[in-house]
């Protein structure tokens, strides 16, 4: 009996060596041999990885100096059904209906009910307070994704200036595309081990914490008020004129801040899935290109007095045509017959005179070799025409200026120059080269981004802007502010503010169809000035309708000096005398 | 388990003639002995005891971790109430909501501007 006892012992022993044994072995496989492979689906079930997205900068304008918001996130939600697990589908679609409003999707009852599907989106951009009131009612198989959207709370002011955010989160157009880099910051990384409600535990020595960098809140040059009463000052213009395309831009020519810009039509960067024409979407002012027309005189007499070939006494024979190889030109306004100074030129807006500068920077007669590279060092290389300006908004077009070396750059061609045909310019590049022409003579490149708000809250400004250089002489510069100044005086500043320094140019330029001008098609342009004893302001304005011949004195101008007489009371200039 | 030996029973090195220098002339003997089992089991509890430890300062670690999730949500849910009232405010202090207003729809256009010579 006890042998058999002790066999009973040393049997079960041995089995339980054996089996404890198996143990041993299968655990040396798994946490040894097969360590590698058990790690990763153990990291796999119990590390997650959340990205953390960074917040999109804001967008600034400024109004009296101190930054407002143009663009600003709000946090929505995205609230989804899990068809399979609702049990309540009628509760959850009279519910979301009732609480989102508009923002449900249509045929809810069709989506809570799409089995087998695990995934319905049932209303987009819900507000906190409405995702709040329906996770109080505890809906079984209801979700909420959180997101967040882009506000305008100006809703359409500055609207080409500013761009939008498509749905895949990238700026599009405007400062959105052209800052995109600098607004979207980096998203974050945390990767840890999460319990069940995917809390991140510290256990576990794998863990990362990667925090996100928001994007930059970027304060713009634009100043709302100006922007506003711009806009508003151009559409009412544009009603008047008749005209169904208009721009308008002010800039602040003493450091090449834009600190208006409009364009129409327009949209509502806020729905702009609903705009049917993508055009509306560009920004004219800088995308734009086209021939300014008679506004480019004052740059040909700039370029004409800089060099010192001409003063604004200088006198020549006008007989209301002038001849270039095989080519006549004539002056749109006729009847000044004679010897007429430079001034008059410009007054009256003449052709022959500005062909006639072009020829005196050559031998006097023709527009040589020497005349057109001097013509094309000025405008192309000084004043910066026909080449971009590098604004930080995106779309700019470089526009086009024949050099003097090609085939096309010919007298001909250079004779057009001279009062602003034959070149493809943006108003932008126009506008600061006019702003240059009346500072003193000092270029600034144009800009839009003024400076930061900080995540205090607080305005960092820019660096002071730096001039790129001495385009014209300083008393080239007054000589020009004083005759761009008599030339509105002597037919256009009726409507001025008396006693301020307000000068402009008049532009009408025919467009070209088929290949061939269209009289019966001409854009209307203004550029001008104004300020108390220095320019505060450049102002450029231009109109156009299809198959109407639309005029920079009648059309343009009005516009000009609607928005100049309000510059003046805004930025509180006194009178100068 | 163990066995017991009078503690008294020692022999000194120094009588046995066999002493070196700066060698301890007295030696004691502990009277408790332990045995392999008692070594064992003493050996599980401390094993045990620092498992304890460790599962107690583990889950104290986590149940920050809970505190910190719990706060974090906190921030997250007044950031967001914040970014709310700065939409808000945005909204009422925008030009169209101001020019709406009824203060400024009482306002009217200076008729005229003086400027006092200084």
């Amino acid at each position: 009996m006890e042998a058999v006892s002790h066999s009973r012992i040393r049997f079960l022993t041995a089995a339980l060596l054996f089996i404890f044994g198996v143990i041993v072995l299968r655990l040396f496989w798994m946490q040894v041999v097969q360590h590698d492979k058990y790690s990763v689906l153990a990291n796999n079930e119990q590390v997650r990885k959340l990205i953390v997205p960074a917040n999109r900068g804001e967008i600034y304008a400024l109004d009296m100096g101190k930054p407002v918001h143009l663009v600003l996130n709000e946090p929505v939600f995205t609230v989804f059904a899990d068809p399979v697990i609702i049990d309540e589908p009628d509760e959850i679609v009279n519910s979301v209906r009732s609480i989102a409003g508009g923002t449900a999707r249509s045929g809810l009852e069709k989506l809570v009910r799409a089995k087998p599907s695990r995934y319905q989106i049932l209303a987009t951009n819900v507000t906190r307070k409405q995702a709040k009131m329906l996770k109080d009612k505890n809906l079984t198989g209801l979700g909420f994704q959180p997101t967040t959207r882009r506000i305008y709370p100006e809703k359409e002011l500055a609207s080409q200036v500013l761009g939008f955010v498509n749905a895949e989160g990238k700026g599009q157009y405007g400062v959105e595309s052209g800052l995109d880099k600098r607004l979207r910051g980096t998203d974050g990384l945390l990767q840890s081990v999460t319990d069940p409600n995917n809390v991140p535990l510290t256990i576990g020595k794998n863990n990362l914490r990667k925090p996100a960098i928001n994007g930059e809140n970027i304060v713009l040059t634009i100043d709302r008020n100006i922007q506003s009463y711009t806009e508003q000052a151009l559409k009412h213009g544009m009603k008047k004129a008749g005209a169904t395309f208009g721009s308008a831009l002010v800039m602040n020519p003493q450091d090449g801040s834009v600190v208006a810009m409009a364009n129409f039509p327009t949209y509502k960067p806020e729905e702009f899935t609903k705009v049917m024409d993508p055009a509306a979407f560009n920004n004219a002012i800088i995308s734009s290109p086209y021939e300014p027309g008679s506004v480019m005189k004052t740059f040909t007499l700039a370029t004409g007095i800089d060099r010192g070939v001409v003063t604004p006494e200088s006198t020549y024979l006008n007989t209301d045509k002038i001849t270039v190889d095989d080519r006549t030109i004539e002056n749109a306004a006729k009847g000044q017959l004679g010897q007429v100074s430079m001034q008059t030129a410009l007054n009256w807006s003449l052709n022959t005179g500005m062909v006639t500068i072009a020829q005196r920077l050559g031998d006097g007669n023709y527009i040589n070799s020497r005349a057109r590279n001097t013509m094309y060092s000025y405008l192309h290389d000084k004043f910066r025409l026909g080449k971009e300006t590098g604004i930080d908004i995106a779309g700019e077009a470089a526009g086009y200026m024949v050099p003097p070396n090609s085939g096309e750059g010919n007298a001909v061609r250079y004779s057009n120059m001279s009062f602003g045909q034959g070149m493809n310019l943006t108003m932008l590049q126009v506008a600061s080269g006019f702003s240059a022409m009346v500072n003193g003579g000092e270029y600034y490149s144009p800009r839009i981004v003024a400076g930061t708000v900080n995540e205090d809250g607080e305005y960092v400004a820019g660096e002071k802007p730096k001039s790129k250089g001495q385009v014209i002489k300083s008393a080239t510069s007054s000589q020009m502010r004083k005759m761009i100044y008599d030339a509105r005086r002597a037919f256009h500043a009726d409507g001025d503010k008396k006693g301020y320094f307000v000068g402009g140019k008049t532009g009408t330029s025919q467009t070209l169809v088929n290949g061939k001008y269209d009289f019966g098609q001409t854009v209307g342009t203004y550029l001008g000035f104004g300020g108390d004893t220095a320019p505060k302001y450049v102002i450029m304005i231009q109109v156009s309708a299809p198959g109407k011949a639309l005029e920079g004195n009648t059309h343009a101008m009005p516009i000009f000096t609607d928005i100049s007489n309000w510059m003046i009371d805004y930025l509180q200039l006194r009178p100068r005398s | 388990m163990y066995s017991k030996r009078n503690s008294s029973n020692f022999s000194s090195r120094r009588q046995s003639n066999t002493m070196r220098r700066n060698q301890n002339s007295i030696a004691f003997v502990s009277s408790v002995k332990l045995g392999p089992v008692t070594h064992t089991v003493l050996v599980a509890l401390m094993i045990t005891v620092l498992g304890l430890i460790y599962l107690t300062q583990a889950t104290k670690a986590t149940s920050y971790d809970y505190q910190i999730s719990s706060i974090d949500g906190k921030i997250a849910e007044l950031t967001s109430e914040k970014t709310d009232l700065e939409v808000e405010n945005a909204r009422l202090t925008a030009l169209n909501s101001v020019q709406d207003s009824s203060i400024a729809k009482e306002m009217t256009s200076p008729k005229s501007t003086s400027f006092v010579s200084e």
